[in-house]
């Protein structure tokens, strides 16, 4: 005979999924009966045992439905076996204990049933612990296993014994010494962990597949192992992560933070060498391929092209909130005022809607000394004396002083600036000294002095004592002629 | 008197039609309904606050590496092959047969049939350290390879003009989403109180296809809308007062329009009042800025000749050095459209030999001054210079009807072409992805146009996937539901 139900049929599922909404109903139902069962027995309310009897019946059915529906559900697949099992037995524990309790507590039963008043409590009693163990795996067969805990605060966290609080791994760490580095272990793993655990780890196998250890990848899941060892055109993960994003069978699904090009070159260049998993970048083959890869693996170096890092160190710095007073101040002076980027209180501040602001306003950014990071006042009204204040700006990185009156002697003032790596200093009286001044500055990356009174020859000469610094001088008659002649002339001479 | 009042009242009455009847039924009755229910959920005030003088920033994701962008829009869309995308390739199958695998499944603009393979027209060498490939088309911009990023790997939905410039600049290729400006401005503010966050010059004489839509603000509050300016002349027409009105009167009149616009906004509650009371204030404004920044008799006679241009005139070479003066008076975005870019072959004017010789002769000087400029102001660091048009052209010559083309010409084509960006943030001297060695599919980090959107987005420090706006009861973005960060490209 068969049950058409029983099987993974479209109606099946479709009451199968009925089950989180039918499960909730005989817990509400028999936590009220053993509530009423309390109540009554200490004498605090005043109810019929019909009334028990009846929220027991309702409780039964419920819990009936509840196990059909979960039952129809499973055959869905994709649980944690172990799980579900004890999940059901607890389930169908649930449903048959308050039959039980009820057949005891029924008016037409509980007299043909010897030592019935005796079972009772036990009955209903296991019933209700029955609910809250079926819950909870029920909880942990949809949410995942830590789902209730994982924000435990401390000192709760410890006291229960339940492991730190993982850090979501978004950024892998860079590696001190690549060709030394266990392929496997300080290469591959990582960007799995980083790229594919999330869905394939011991509590949540999708497709079967577990990608935490090298063995389970080897076992694969069902669509066979993850890899064929020295050819990664043939392994089932590389080609995943190559078919286009589109594709229902693209990894990481469509959505998900996708592998790099890098990364993928070094997964499939770790399985074309036969999948090791002891051996160390050095005892293997570099081709030419994987090489930036794996060079963008080290420390301080980017993904490719530029080797050093862009980011500024000031960025980084953690300096406390800005006092919303001062910051209200410098906006009635008609500066601008706005936050650098979330989660840090680095502040910008610009003078292009107040040309007229100047010395004696300076004082208003004092109370802000740790915040301004950026701050614009080309064309103002400034002198010398403000750059004495803005040297107590000590985490200023960026600073337009273009078109005011500032020279050599005030620029003397900014040495002490340790994160300034931009200064414009166009149409300014600044001269040479001031140039020199400023280009012995570690952190400056960029220094503007088109239109002030620095010459050609202190470029030249601070270019060379600081090859690392951009001094831009720009044009005058003279070099856009040659701009101009030089655009011509490779114009012509290809006509 | 009275014939006067009579004419109001009948020109009232004329207004009122039927149609007017039912959409205020229709609108009003159901408004009634509607606002009682919308107005529990959500903040329905949220970006009503807002006047021109005071377009608030949001605090953006990542510190922005790039404060302001000019983009410079080739609408029509000039040939990559002919410009900066090698293919010696070409050369060889220059006038045999297209491959079959490229015309399988593909369809074109105005290729039928089985078109030939036109090679390159342009004659191709490398520049600067970072040995960029660019043809003697553009013998200006090859003195600034160094500053450029190439993106050889482009690639779009869309082969006709209009919905690729939409896909481009807003996200979608169908109407009514704000352009990459308007989302600028919405996120970063607009700075200078005097001059609008988003202002657009236009050259060649025609509009982009696309009409204002690729520079409008979608359903974002039409404050953020690019707003044209016009390049010779008045640059923003009736801005200027007429004679014998002077600048007080100009005001009180203002005052008064916005007094009752005001009110009227504290009947109905519509946040596009607010938005035309700061568009009022703004123009009171602008009628000094604007004149002002737009005037560029006051630059140095060098300056003027490192873009090629004259003071009155309306080219794309003045478009630029105003572009240069408005984000030196840091305005947020500025968008450049130069028309007349589509080398489709059919004559003398939309050809890839002479035609866009032609073209890039007029644009070549201005860009590479521009970039210069900006440099030596200290502003190509914070300021984006993005260069490129809707789409790409075929590695095929056009065959429209079946036909030999008068001229060497090129269809439209989506799945490669070229842009550049500089400064603001992206790498110096760098090229990113390939195409096939015919110039026909990208083949290694290809970039679709929304990944491009999500790199700019991530270079004024936003974050495409969380910098949303509400509208019509989900969060929109500008990449809508696509789009990856080139981080490859990002110094």
């Amino acid at each position: 005979m068969i049950y058409p139900l029983l099987q993974a049929s479209g109606w099946a599922l479709f009451i199968g999924r009925f089950h989180p909404v039918l499960v909730h109903l005989p817990i509400g139902f028999l936590l009220v009966a053993a509530l009423l069962e309390i109540g009554r027995r200490t004498g605090k309310i005043n109810v019929s045992e019909s009334a028990v009897s009846f929220v027991l019946f309702w409780s039964a059915v419920g819990a009936t439905f509840a196990c059909i529906a979960g039952y129809l559900l499973s055959l869905g697949g994709g649980y944690d076996e172990e799980l579900l099992g004890d999940h059901m037995w607890q389930g169908i524990g649930v449903a048959v204990f308050a039959w039980i309790a009820w057949l005891l507590k029924s008016d037409w039963t509980a007299w043909r049933i010897p030592f019935g008043p005796k079972i009772y409590l036990p009955a209903l009693g296991l019933a209700t612990l029955l609910t809250f163990t079926a819950g909870h795996d029920g909880g942990s067969l949809t949410h995942g296993e830590d789902y209730l805990t994982q924000y435990t605060p401390e000192p709760f966290r410890s006291l229960a014994g339940i492991p730190p609080a993982k850090e979501q791994t978004t950024e892998i760490k860079p590696i001190a010494n690549v060709e030394q580095a266990v392929v496997y272990k300080d290469i591959v793993q990582p960007i799995l962990e980083q790229r594919c655990v999330q869905c394939h780890n011991e509590s949540k196998k999708k497709g079967d597949l577990r990608m935490d250890e090298l063995a389970l990848l080897v076992k694969g899941g069902e669509g066979g192992p993850a890899f064929v060892a020295g050819k990664s055109a043939e392994s089932d993960m590389i080609k995943r992560c190559l078919l286009p994003e589109s594709d229902d069978d693209h990894m990481p699904p469509k959505g998900k933070p996708q592998l790099s090009t890098e990364q993928i070159a070094l997964l499939s260049w770790w399985i074309d060498q036969g999948a090791p998993a002891d051996k160390k970048v050095s005892e293997l083959k570099v081709s030419d391929q994987v090489k930036p890869a794996l060079a963008s693996l080290g420390t301080g170096s980017s993904s490719s092209g530029s080797t050093k890092s862009s980011k500024s160190a000031v960025l980084s710095l953690k300096v406390p909130a800005a006092n919303e007073k001062d910051i209200e101040a410098l906006r009635k002076a008609g500066l601008i005022v706005n936050s650098l980027a979330q989660d840090q209180n680095l502040i910008e501040v610009s003078a292009v809607n107040a040309p007229n602001f100047d010395d004696k306003q300076m004082a208003l950014l004092a109370p802000l000394s740790e915040q301004i990071a950026w701050l614009k006042l080309g064309d103002t009204k400034i002198t010398d004396a403000a750059l004495k204040e803005i040297a107590k700006l000590k985490n200023l990185n960026k600073l337009h002083l273009e078109h005011t009156a500032v020279t050599d002697a005030g620029l003397a003032n900014l040495k002490n600036l340790a994160y300034l790596e931009y200064i414009n200093l166009v149409d300014t009286k600044v001269g040479d000294p001031g140039l020199k001044d400023v280009a012995s500055m570690k952190g400056l990356k960029s220094v503007y002095v088109w239109q002030s009174a620095v010459t050609d020859s202190a470029v030249s000469q601070v270019s060379k004592q600081h090859p690392d610094l951009l001094i831009v001088s720009g044009f005058n008659e003279a070099t856009v002629a040659q701009f101009l002649q030089a655009g011509d002339s490779t114009a012509q001479k290809k006509q | 008197m009275e014939k006067l009042l009579k004419e109001l009242q009948h020109a009232d009455l004329q207004r009122q039609t039927r149609r007017h009847f039912l959409q205020s039924c229709g609108f009003g009755l159901g408004a009634l309904g509607l606002g009682s229910l919308l107005s529990s959920c959500g903040d329905s005030t949220a970006g009503t606050d807002i006047s021109a003088e005071n377009i608030l920033a949001k605090i953006p994701q990542f510190a922005p590496k790039a404060k302001r962008v000019i983009y410079i829009h080739m609408a029509g869309a000039p040939s990559q092959l002919e410009l900066f995308d090698y293919k010696p390739e070409l050369v060889k199958y220059h006038g045999k047969d297209c491959p079959a695998e490229f015309l399988e499944g593909k369809k074109f603009a105005f290729i039928q049939g089985v078109p030939k393979m036109l090679g390159p027209q342009g004659k191709f060498a490398q520049y600067g350290q970072s040995g960029a490939w660019m043809s003697d088309y553009v013998p200006y911009l090859q003195t600034v390879a160094d500053e450029i990023t190439f993106v050889k790997s482009m690639h779009t939905d869309q082969f006709n003009h209009a919905p690729a410039q939409l896909l481009l600049h807003t996200g979608s290729a169908r109407l009514g989403r704000p352009s990459l400006g308007a989302w600028a401005v919405y996120g970063l503010g607009s700075e200078n109180k005097n001059l609008p966050g988003f202002i657009v010059l236009a050259s060649g004489g025609r509009q982009p296809d696309a009409g204002k839509s690729v520079y409008g603000s979608g359903f974002l509050p039409s404050v953020y809308q690019g707003v044209q300016c016009r390049t010779g002349g008045d640059p923003v027409l009736y801005v200027t007062d007429p004679s014998g009105m002077n600048r007080n009167m100009r005001k009180q009149t203002i005052e008064a329009i916005n007094e009752i616009n005001r009110q009227t906004y504290e009947d109905v509650q519509d946040p596009e009042i607010l938005t035309r009371i700061s568009q009022y204030e703004m123009a009171f404004r602008m009628q000094m800025s604007v004149p002002e920044v737009m005037d560029v008799s006051k630059e140095p006679q060098f300056i003027l000749d490192m873009y090629g241009v004259k003071p009155g005139e309306g080219t794309f070479a003045m478009n630029c050095l105003l572009a240069r003066k408005l984000v030196e008076n840091d305005v947020r975005f500025v968008q450049l459209f130069d028309w007349g870019w589509d080398g489709h072959g059919t004559s003398a004017g939309d050809n890839v030999e002479g035609g866009l010789r032609n073209k890039c002769q007029l644009s070549d000087k201005p860009i590479a001054a521009l970039i210069q400029d900006l440099k030596m102001r200290g502003l190509l660091e914070e300021t984006l210079i993005v260069w490129g048009a809707e789409f790409g052209r075929t590695p095929m010559q056009e065959n429209r009807n079946g036909l030999v083309m008068p001229y060497m010409g090129r269809d439209h084509h989506l799945d490669a072409f070229t842009m550049w960006m500089a400064g603001g943030g992206v790498k110096k001297g760098y090229s990113h992805g390939e195409t096939d060695e015919l110039g026909y599919y990208g083949v290694k980090d290809r970039v679709h146009v929304h990944d491009l959107q999500a790199t700019i987005l991530h270079l004024m420090g936003f974050d495409h996937e969380k910098f949303t706006y509400p509208f019509q009861g989900r969060n929109f973005r500008l990449t809508d539901t696509e789009g990856k960060v080139v981080k490859q490209v990002i110094a």
